[in-house]
C-alpha cells in the first residue's frame, strides 16, 4: 500500500474517533440540542488545521456558566473566527502554513485581551520564530497598565533583539510596571528598563514554604 | 658535726703558707681548694644551650589566633563522653520525631514544565470559593480556596503545567465572579470577562 493511501485511511479512521472523544467531553456538560451544531464547528477547525481545544473548552465553560445553547453556539463560533483571523496575522506575518496551534492560541488571547491588530502582527513579524507567547502577554500587561502600545511593543521587540531570553520577557513588562508603581511616568519607566537591558534582577521562585502548601487539584468528579 | 682545724682556715684564708702546716691538712686544703674551683667555674656547655632554647622561645612572635586555632584543630584532644542512657533514648526519641513530622511537608515534587498557581479572593460572607477555568475543564470542585483564619481571605496554591489559563471563581457554589487581583482580564465571548492566570516552569 502506497503511504499517502494509508496516511488518507488513518485521517478517515481518527477524524471520527476524535469526534467521538470531544462529543464525549461534551455530554452531560452542555444542554444537548447544542452538542450536534458546537461538534460541527469543532470538526470545521480541525479539518482547517486550527487547534481545536480551545473550541471545547469555551462549550465547556459555556456548559459550567449555564449558558444557554444557543449563546454557547455563537460563542464557539466567535472562537473558531478569532482563531481563524490569528492564522491569516500570522502568515501575513511570514509564518508559513499550517501554522502552529499554539502560535495561533497565543494571537487569539492577544486579540481578545485587546491589542490593535496591526501591533499584533508587527511584534509576530519582528519576533518570527516562536514561541511567543511570553511577548504577546508582556506587551498585551503593559498596554492594559496605560503604556503606549508602540512603545510597549518597541520595548519588547527591543528586548529580544538584545538578547533577553524569550521566557524572561514577562521579567521585562513587570520592571516597567514596579516602575510606573514607584511613582516613575511611563515614558520614564520604559528608559529605566531599556538602559538595563538586556541584564534583568533575578525572576522571583515561589519560596520553600510557598511549594509546601501548594497541592495539585483533585481528580474531576464525575458528571 | 665535724670541726675543721682552724689551721686550714688560715691557709684558704692565705694567713698561713700551706707548708707550714702537716702533710694530712696540706691535702685537706688541697680537695677544699679543688671543691671551691669547681663550685665557682662558668656553667659548662649542656646548660648554656638550655638557656639559649629558653630565650629563644621567649623571644619568639606570638603566634596569631588564626594559626593557635588552626594548631588546636590539628592536635589530637582526649575527649571524655559520659552518657546516660535515659537521655539517649530521649535525643533519639526527638530525632525520629522530627524527622517524621517535617516528612511529606515538603509539598509536591515538581516536574520541569509545572510551575504554581496562587488564587486568592475576598469574600467575606461566602461559604465556599472554588477555582474554575481551563486548567480543570471548567468543573468546579477540583481547587477549593480556603480560608483558615476566618479573615473572608480565600486561598489556594496549586500545581499547575505551565501554561496560561482562563478562570473564574465559584462563590457558594452558583456566583461567578472574575478574579478581582488577577491583572489580566479577557472577554469570555459571553458577555463577562475571564481573569487570566500564566503559570511559569518554577524549575528555569
Amino acid at each position: 500500500m502506497r503511504p499517502w493511501v494509508s496516511l488518507a485511511l488513518t485521517g478517515l479512521l481518527a477524524l471520527p474517533l476524535a469526534a467521538q472523544s470531544v462529543r464525549g467531553r461534551l455530554e452531560g456538560r452542555i444542554p444537548s440540542a447544542a452538542i450536534p451544531a458546537v461538534d460541527s464547528l469543532i470538526q470545521f477547525a480541525s479539518q482547517e488545521g486550527l487547534p481545536t481545544e480551545p473550541l471545547v473548552q469555551k462549550a465547556l465553560e459555556g456548559g459550567a456558566k449555564h449558558v444557554a445553547g444557543p449563546r454557547i453556539v455563537a460563542a464557539v463560533q466567535l472562537s473558531l473566527g478569532q482563531l481563524r483571523g490569528a492564522r491569516d496575522l500570522l502568515v501575513r506575518a511570514g509564518d508559513q502554513p499550517p501554522v502552529l496551534p499554539a502560535e495561533l492560541t497565543t494571537v487569539a488571547w492577544a486579540l481578545r485581551r485587546g491589542l490593535p491588530e496591526p501591533l499584533v502582527e508587527r511584534v509576530a513579524a519582528a519576533l518570527g520564530r516562536p514561541p511567543r507567547a511570553a511577548a504577546m502577554h508582556a506587551v498585551a500587561d503593559l498596554v492594559a497598565h496605560r503604556f503606549d502600545p508602540d512603545s510597549a511593543a518597541g520595548l519588547i521587540i527591543g528586548a529580544v533583539q538584545d538578547g533577553v531570553p524569550r521566557e524572561r520577557l514577562l521579567d521585562v513588562s513587570a520592571v516597567a510596571l514596579q516602575q510606573v508603581q514607584r511613582g516613575h511616568t511611563h515614558a520614564e519607566a520604559l528608559a529605566t528598563v531599556r538602559r538595563q537591558l538586556p541584564n534583568l534582577p533575578a525572576p522571583s521562585k515561589p519560596t520553600r514554604g510557598t511549594v509546601a502548601g501548594a497541592r495539585r487539584p483533585a481528580p474531576p468528579a464525575p458528571p | 658535726m665535724s670541726v675543721i682545724d682552724p689551721r686550714i682556715h688560715q691557709v684558704l684564708d692565705g694567713e698561713l703558707a700551706p707548708e707550714a702546716v702537716p702533710a694530712e691538712l696540706r691535702r685537706a686544703v688541697a680537695q677544699l681548694v679543688a671543691a671551691a674551683d669547681l663550685v665557682a667555674a662558668p656553667p659548662s656547655g649542656p646548660a648554656a644551650s638550655l638557656e639559649s632554647r629558653v630565650m629563644a622561645e621567649i623571644r619568639r612572635p606570638t603566634p596569631t589566633r588564626a594559626r593557635r586555632v588552626l594548631r588546636w584543630l590539628v592536635t589530637p584532644h582526649a575527649i571524655i563522653l559520659r552518657v546516660r542512657p535515659a537521655w539517649s533514648v530521649a535525643f533519639a526519641a526527638v530525632v525520629a520525631a522530627l524527622t517524621l513530622f517535617t516528612t511529606g511537608q515538603e509539598g509536591p515534587e515538581l516536574a520541569e514544565h509545572e510551575g504554581i498557581a496562587q488564587f486568592v479572593g475576598r469574600f467575606p460572607e461566602a461559604q465556599s470559593v472554588h477555582a474554575v477555568g481551563t486548567f480543570n475543564d471548567w468543573r468546579p470542585g477540583s481547587i477549593a480556596l480556603e480560608d483558615q483564619d476566618h479573615d473572608g481571605v480565600w486561598r489556594a496554591t496549586v500545581v499547575l503545567p505551565a501554561g496560561t489559563y482562563e478562570y473564574m471563581f465559584v462563590v457558594d457554589g452558583e456566583r461567578w465572579v472574575p478574579d478581582h487581583l488577577a491583572e489580566r482580564l479577557v472577554a469570555d465571548n459571553f458577555g463577562r470577562e475571564n481573569s487570566i492566570v500564566i503559570v511559569r516552569a518554577a524549575r528555569r
